[in-house]
């Protein structure tokens, strides 16, 4: 199993540098990273031309690559304008643990994705946590049950969950819970933000100010999920296996959750192992109605304005996480199902 | 399978933690797939019981500032918030957009010695009486600093206008005197240099200038985003990342300490969350609401709906063009009076009530809302008779297809514009005004990323692809001056940024233009703009379809909020809330 997984975290850094440079190249045709620099107004030539060659946007793309990769510490560059290159540049690269600095803000991006990171996993974490906990347990629940009103109901529910636009959603909850239970008196939660300035940042504070979002950002999920879980629960009660099981004499409950719910559980594990990658990148349209400073809104708000140092140090993180996950995905399968080997 | 076991073990340890605090958040979610989380709330303090009330009012933006550094951004949020902890300008504006002085102890004027009788050199008297934070005294160093930082090369700052092209020196006389030479007299200097308003507030030399010699740059200074040093009416206290930023009162404020005691900076990017956030009463003031949000708020009886200029004007430009190439514009369109008659056959004031609910109405001039708007320009009334007779009058008669001809030449207008709602609309509804005094229209519209691109780049508008175009702009507010209808701005292969995409040359106006641009007593020049304004109403060159100003929210609670268009929150230290 080491020398697997040695394996195929060696095959992932060829991947991840050509998935960098694909990125790269679409970066550059994305847009023009000083188009907002003017503010409301356009910003003069004179400006352009220097921070063009400031920012070494004046650079060829395979120049500008090599910079983001390997930094120009170690090159000279033309920081008057004379056509001279007489300094020495600060970059270190992406290779030695330098990801750049923010055209937007000036800041190593490091540090702009180190802050939103925590935020954004306490959201989406819990979220997570969520969908699993309540899709597992109606998707089972409504499997055992097939056909009965309750089987119905939560298809139905699903239905409607699973079709509803996210924006719709979270806007209606803001709407019902926050905005009109204040005005009707009733206890009701805070429309947007972490923490009320007048208490100040604690812990229930957070879990109140979290309460939509997540709810915003679990429903569609959970009736997904939910859908998937029940198929693949009636596909396996149904096994022979299951038959025998209950023959041994075994308990009803272990044959659930031993034998069958462990089995069904594959295709959940797949799902997941592709989600959980993706929520380091946040939730763009959940954190941005709800005010909550993630990832999603750094990506979206440097993406407006084609920053692309931080788009690429977000989409880097991301694909590794994706490669990382997709290893331990396969760790689990040959858990969840013995017959599945590497070696 | 001991491995099994242990890893399984982790996952139920990992689910446990994971959930203790995770029952108390989810319980109450309003899911419609939720049975099973039925367990009342854990009753969390209502969120608006507060041990010690401070005055705090909350204030929602829709960007979050890029750099707290002025050399090191232009965005109006960033600029906005200035005027709490920076607010160190010479002079700032007031709510009539008129100039004050701040820092500076008066306006320079020729009368009193602040301006040189060339025009070139300008004198500032600074106040003693203002510190930093720390406790430094500000003085004119702080200024000259700023002055070399912007132009270092070292530094990759936003802009360096006006210092570049227009300032020789910037001196300290002594630490209350601050001398600024230009190359040739140059207007503008209220606005741009080292005012609240252009990006050239004055740095924390004391705290900057080791930084600068430390890492050879100002660029990754620790100041930029913590500007803890500030000499405003509230100081920094902190900024969490795309969250909030918070000010807090300061006591030592030269004007004598605010009312309220800190102004918390709630970051919501999306509109509808906004809005929501207001009719909660989450947020205290809003900015850029949209107008079809107006009708609700303003029915909640909660807050008031303000409006500043800021200068926009939603415009039509008519392409002036006789070019024998692409540029070339409708041959009707140089007969002034033909331009007129367009104007009067549209209703806009019936626009602005229909379209945006009757809270703007046509701009006058291209100045309204700024000292240097001409008081006596009377707008051009809605009136397709006179419209048809002007017509008439000009050679373009009604032809068998109900459209006007001349020497066989159909009256056919390319009207365009962007993609944006708003405009599509009020394309639609000049269309049938127009068709009622018999002028065809083809409606033309381009996304907003080419729209502006200039001739060079091949921009729809800028090498005159169309004979009406209307957008949104303004003057270099708040100084009045603009490039929009000068001669030697004319687009083309040799001035390729030219700004003047109306493509005409009007002698008189343009030498009243280059008169105003060294008129460096402020009188001289707002006669001169009240002449500019004359011709260009008199001949048609430029109508607005609405003024567009920007919106504010200010809850009724909040007292003495009066913004300015070029620096909105200059009176904050006069701000109060009562509750």
């Amino acid at each position: 199993m080491t020398r697997y997984i040695i394996r195929r975290l060696l095959q992932a850094i060829p991947l991840l540098l050509l998935i960098s440079l694909i990125l790269f190249v679409l970066m550059e045709e994305m847009g023009d990273p000083l188009a907002t620099f003017g503010g409301r107004r356009v910003l003069r030539s004179e400006d352009r031309i220097r921070l063009t060659r400031q920012l070494g946007l004046d650079k060829p793309i395979w120049v500008q690559y090599v910079v983001w990769l390997a930094g120009n510490d170690w090159m000279k560059i033309d920081l008057d304008g004379d056509g001279l290159s007489e300094s020495y540049g600060t970059r270190r690269g992406v290779l030695r643990g330098d990801f750049g600095m923010s055209f937007v803000t000036r800041r190593p991006v490091i540090d702009m994705i180190a802050e939103r990171l925590p935020n954004t996993l306490l959201l989406m974490l819990t979220s997570e946590v969520v969908i699993l906990v309540l899709s597992l347990l109606i998707g089972v629940t409504s499997a055992l049950k097939q056909y009965s009103v309750y089987d119905h109901a939560v298809t139905a529910f699903s239905f409607i969950g699973y079709s509803m636009p996210i924006p719709l959603l979270a806007i209606g909850l803001m709407y019902l819970f926050a905005v009109n239970f204040k005005r009707w008196g009733l206890p009701y939660f805070p429309t947007v933000g972490i923490f009320d300035p007048a208490v100040g940042r604690t812990v229930p504070q957070v879990i109140w100010h979290m309460v939509l979002p997540v709810a915003a950002l679990s429903t569609i999920s959970i009736a997904a999920y939910g859908r998937y879980i029940r198929a693949s629960m009636l596909e396996v009660i149904n096994q022979d296996y299951i038959r025998t099981a209950r023959a041994k004499g075994l308990r009803e409950r272990t044959i659930l959750y031993r034998h069958a719910l462990k089995n069904a559980a594959l295709p959940l594990v797949t799902l997941v192992g592709l989600d959980l990658p993706m929520l380091l990148g946040g939730a763009i349209v959940t954190e941005g109605i709800f005010a909550w400073p993630g990832m999603g809104r750094l990506f979206i708000d440097h993406t407006v304005r084609s920053d692309f140092p931080v788009l690429m140090g977000i989409l880097m993180m991301i694909s590794v996480a994706v490669v990382i996950f997709q290893i331990i995905t396969d760790i689990t399968y040959t858990w969840l199902d013995p017959r599945i080997h590497y070696d | 399978m001991k491995n099994v076991c242990w890893s399984r073990l982790t996952v139920w340890v990992m689910l446990v933690a994971l959930l203790v605090p995770l029952l108390a958040a989810c319980a109450p979610t309003p899911t419609p797939v939720a049975p099973a989380a039925t367990p009342a709330p854990p009753t969390p303090v209502p969120p608006t019981a507060t041990p010690a009330r401070l005055k705090v009012v909350t204030i929602t933006f829709t960007q979050e500032p890029d750099n707290l550094n002025p050399l090191y951004t232009s965005m109006w949020f960033a600029l906005t918030l200035r005027d709490l902890y920076l607010a160190d300008g010479l002079l700032t504006y007031n709510d009539k957009n008129e100039p004050i002085p701040w820092i500076a102890r008066e306006i320079p004027t020729l009368e009193n010695g602040g301006i040189s009788a060339d025009g070139k050199t300008i004198t500032y008297k600074l106040r003693d009486d203002v510190r930093w934070s720390d406790g430094t005294p500000l003085t004119a160093d702080d200024y000259v600093f700023t002055w070399q930082m912007i132009m270092s090369d070292k530094n990759t700052v936003q802009s360096r206008d006006p210092f570049d092209v227009a300032v020789d020196k910037v001196e300290a006389q002594d630490p209350h005197t601050l001398v600024v030479t230009f190359k040739e007299p140059y207007t503008p200097w209220q606005a741009k240099i080292f005012s609240n308003v252009n990006a050239t507030n004055a740095l924390p030399k004391h705290i900057l200038e080791p930084v600068f010699q430390k890492d050879g740059t100002l660029d990754n200074a620790d100041w930029n985003r913590n500007p803890t040093v500030g000499v405003g009416p509230f100081l920094f206290k902190e900024w969490e990342s795309g969250s909030h930023l918070i000010f807090e009162a300061n006591p030592d404020f030269w004007l004598g300490r605010p009312k309220l005691d800190q102004i918390f900076i709630r970051i919501v990017p999306d509109d509808a969350a906004q809005v929501a956030a207001i009719k909660a009463g989450d947020s205290d003031i809003g900015v850029f609401i949209a107008y079809s949000d107006m009708p609700d708020l303003e029915k909640l009886g909660t807050l008031d709906l303000v409006k500043q200029s800021s200068g926009y004007k939603e415009s039509w430009f008519f392409n002036l063009s006789t070019r024998e190439d692409k540029t070339r514009g409708h041959p009707a369109l140089q007969d002034p009076n033909v331009r007129r008659a367009i104007v009067m056959a549209v209703d806009r004031d019936k626009i602005c009530q229909d379209l945006l609910y009757g809270r703007t109405k046509p701009a006058i001039t291209f100045w309204d809302g700024t000292p240097y708007a001409n008081p006596d320009i009377q707008p051009i009334p809605y009136d397709p008779e006179g419209a048809r007779k002007l017509l008439d009058e000009a050679g373009w008669k009604v032809g068998a297809d109900g459209i006007r001809e001349k020497d066989g030449v159909k009256l056919k207008l390319r009207y365009a514009t962007t993609t944006r709602e708003v405009r599509r609309n009020t394309q639609v509804i000049v269309q049938q005004m127009w068709k009622e005094v018999g002028i065809d229209t083809e409606l033309i519209n381009h996304s907003p990323d080419i729209f502006w691109n200039s001739y060079g780049d091949g921009g729809p508008i800028a090498t005159g692809g169309y004979d009406v175009a209307e957008w949104s702009t303004c003057p270099a507010f708040p100084d009045p001056d603009t490039a929009t209808w000068r001669c030697k701005e004319i687009p083309s292969d040799e001035n390729p940024a030219g700004e003047n995409w109306q493509f005409f040359c009007d002698k008189e106006l343009d030498e009243l233009f280059a008169k105003q641009a060294t008129a460096v007593d402020t009188k001289a020049r707002i006669q001169l703009f009240y002449q500019i304004a004359k011709i260009i109403s008199d001949k048609v060159y430029w109508v607005s379809v609405w003024d567009d100003p920007d919106w504010w929210s200010v809850s009724k609670k909040l007292q003495n909020v009066r913004f300015s268009g070029a620096t909105p929150f200059w009176n904050a230290y006069e701000w109060d809330k009562v509750e």
